[in-house]
């Protein structure tokens, strides 16, 4: 029943939450109750294969979720998912209706104000592509075009020229679009520039993993050049539920995951090149 | 309806409506230019290649979709009135399904998926609309009670309720439930949330259709049994609700069919229903249509269910009176 009215474990924490900022600022409270209900809560986007998506059975599957499952198992306690839209998860105040978000958040200077980065725990590339038709050769024929993005990503801050993140390689913003389409995800670019060159419109921004796995599903589309920017991926917390105990956790976890490479097995069991060889991204740039 | 006495001849036997609605449907035909389609592959023998086949192809398969469609019309309206709906029904429905045979579509894809579909996301969608039904019903009998009292209070609340909650989008009615009341200390979830909002939006609306309804009685009967000694209660559940119900059921049965498929909405709070996997399920192989093709059949199955029960019960409340 409490589950259906919606008082549960999460107002519990909030409560205790707001009761202890009263009264001293104790860390902790978060993790403590982690450990207390043998739960960690994921937040993923389901909607990013091969990152995190639904199989066949109905279990959540991806590189994402497989680090997810092995935090949680380093932890000692069980994993449970919970698949928010992307702008819903970066957009902070969670709540304490999850726990983290294992969901390839690239740290920048503006959700530093809503949420923590306590851990790095890969990097991808992040490219343009075009439909092979396109007669746009290099980034710069994008330049005045309409370029397709996801709402509320580091790609659509790329374009606007407002990419503000941290600890991140050096780059240069090679395109400056006429028109930023923001769709919800990803593949709704894909599918709209897989409809013919500046139909809908003339190319999109996304990862590397993500238009690879495209184009090997058969969509007519090619890699625009060479990858724009490199950029770091992070597990994320929520500032206001602000637990530096939980946040040291994660950063022993996946430090140790980097370790014993775990996370190199992860990648290159997960992401793969045009020919068929296997990638490790979890090696920072 | 009204059924009519005068028996005129029908339109369509008559030859210069046929030539009329020939040269209309020649024009609209000719308009969409369907030469690029399944129909210019038929006519190659005649045509040619149907890409370079240029004004000349273009007439002659706009020609030929005319003669089919006008015979087909033609034929059909020989038979009775029966079998011309259920003809219709097919004939539609044989189109709905050429058009998503033309997607190329992988059916052991939808194999693989169907029963996650139907296991996890209807029934998530069917009970998030189930409990926002009843809670709506519940809501509505209050509030169109509330409108019609003369309590100062009761008709302020129920009428501010109405018009907040018919005045705003249903999704922003969600977005508010699920993030606002956090922020007052009321934790909600995701379903939770989707409830409320549910229940919430169309018990406004019912409200104004069950108010209408028993608004439509006329004053008389309340008078009459007024002038019987009987108390308020008892004429409204004796008296008034059964008159009023017969015209309550039809705009309600929509309101059901409506919030069916305004579940959907839930699926931006990340639930799993049918919208929502609809959307996810086809993502790792990039098989997008599938779904949405799946989820619409289903959707669409359900809306059938429905609207036969709606039909049974107006059935059923006509015998009575």
């Amino acid at each position: 029943m409490s589950n259906i009215f919606g008082f549960k474990k999460s107002s519990i924490v909030l409560a205790t939450v707001f009761l202890s900022i009263s009264m001293t600022a104790k860390a902790g409270i978060v993790y403590d109750y982690i450990i207390e209900q043998n739960k960690l809560i994921i937040a993923t986007d389901a909607n990013w294969a091969p990152f995190s998506y639904i199989d066949d059975d109905g279990v959540m599957q991806g590189f994402d979720v497989e680090v997810g499952r092995e935090i949680a198992k380093r932890m000692g306690v069980e994993a449970q998912f919970i698949t928010p839209d992307w702008d819903v998860i970066t957009a902070g105040n969670w709540n304490a209706r999850w726990d983290v978000s294992v969901g390839s958040m690239t740290p920048t200077a503006s959700r530093s104000e809503v949420l923590n980065f306590p851990a790095v725990y890969y990097y991808t590339p992040a490219a343009f592509a075009v439909h092979t038709d396109s007669p746009i050769t290099t980034l710069a024929g994008l330049n005045g075009k309409n370029v397709c993005t996801t709402a509320a990503s580091t790609w659509e801050m790329y374009l606007q020229g407002d990419l503000d993140m941290l600890n991140a390689p050096a780059f240069t913003y090679d395109v400056t679009p006429g028109t930023i389409t923001s769709l919800k995800d990803g593949s709704m670019c894909a599918d709209d520039t897989r409809l013919g060159a500046g139909v809908r419109n003339d190319g999109f921004i996304d990862s590397v993993p993500m238009i690879q796995g495209a184009i090997e599903a058969g969509y007519p589309i090619r890699f625009l050049g060479d990858p724009a920017f490199h950029e770091p991926l992070s597990l994320a917390t929520d500032l206001g539920n602000n637990d530096p105990e939980l946040d040291a956790e994660l950063a022993r976890i996946i430090a140790e995951m980097q370790k014993d490479y775990t996370l190199s097995l992860l990648s290159i069991q997960h992401f793969k090149n045009a020919d068929g060889s296997s990638e490790d991204y979890t090696v920072a740039y | 309806m009204f059924v009519d006495t005068v028996i005129e001849d029908k339109a369509l036997h008559k030859p210069v409506f046929l030539i009329y609605l020939s040269v209309t449907v020649l024009a609209i035909f000719f308009a969409l230019n369907f030469t690029n389609t399944l129909f210019g592959e038929f006519l190659r023998p005649v045509i040619g290649d149907p890409t370079e086949s240029g004004f000349f192809g273009r007439f002659a398969v706009s020609l030929v979709l005319t003669i089919i469609f006008v015979l087909n019309l033609f034929a059909i309206s020989f038979f009775k009135l029966k079998a011309q709906v259920a003809i219709v029904w097919i004939e539609l429905f044989l189109l709905f399904l050429a058009f998503a045979y033309s997607f190329d579509l992988k059916m052991s894809f939808i194999q693989s998926r169907v029963p996650l579909m139907i296991s996890r996301g209807l029934f998530t969608t069917i009970y998030i609309s189930a409990i926002s039904i009843v809670i709506a019903t519940v809501i509505a009998v209050i509030g169109a009670i509330a409108k019609l009292s003369n309590n100062g209070f009761a008709y302020a609340i129920s009428s501010f309720y109405t018009s907040l909650f018919r005045g705003l989008p249903l999704l922003l009615q969600l977005f508010l439930i699920y993030k606002g009341l956090p922020q007052l200390g009321f934790m909600v979830d995701a379903v939770p949330a989707a409830i409320t909002a549910l229940s919430l939006c169309y018990g406004a609306y019912m409200t104004e259709i069950f108010r209408a309804g028993i608004q439509s009685i006329p004053k008389g009967q309340w008078e009459a049994s007024r002038a019987l000694g009987f108390k308020f209660n008892l004429i409204l559940r004796k008296i008034i609700l059964p008159q009023a119900i017969p015209i309550i059921i039809p705009p309600t049965g929509n309101q059901f069919i409506a919030m069916l498929k305004d579940s959907s909405l839930a699926s931006v709070l990340g639930v799993w229903e049918l919208m929502y996997l609809a959307r996810t399920l086809g993502q790792r192989d990039f098989r997008h249509m599938e779904m949405l093709l799946t989820a619409a059949m289903i959707y669409w199955a359900l809306t059938i269910v429905l609207e036969v029960i709606q039909a049974r019960i107006e059935e059923k409340y006509k015998q009575k009176s």
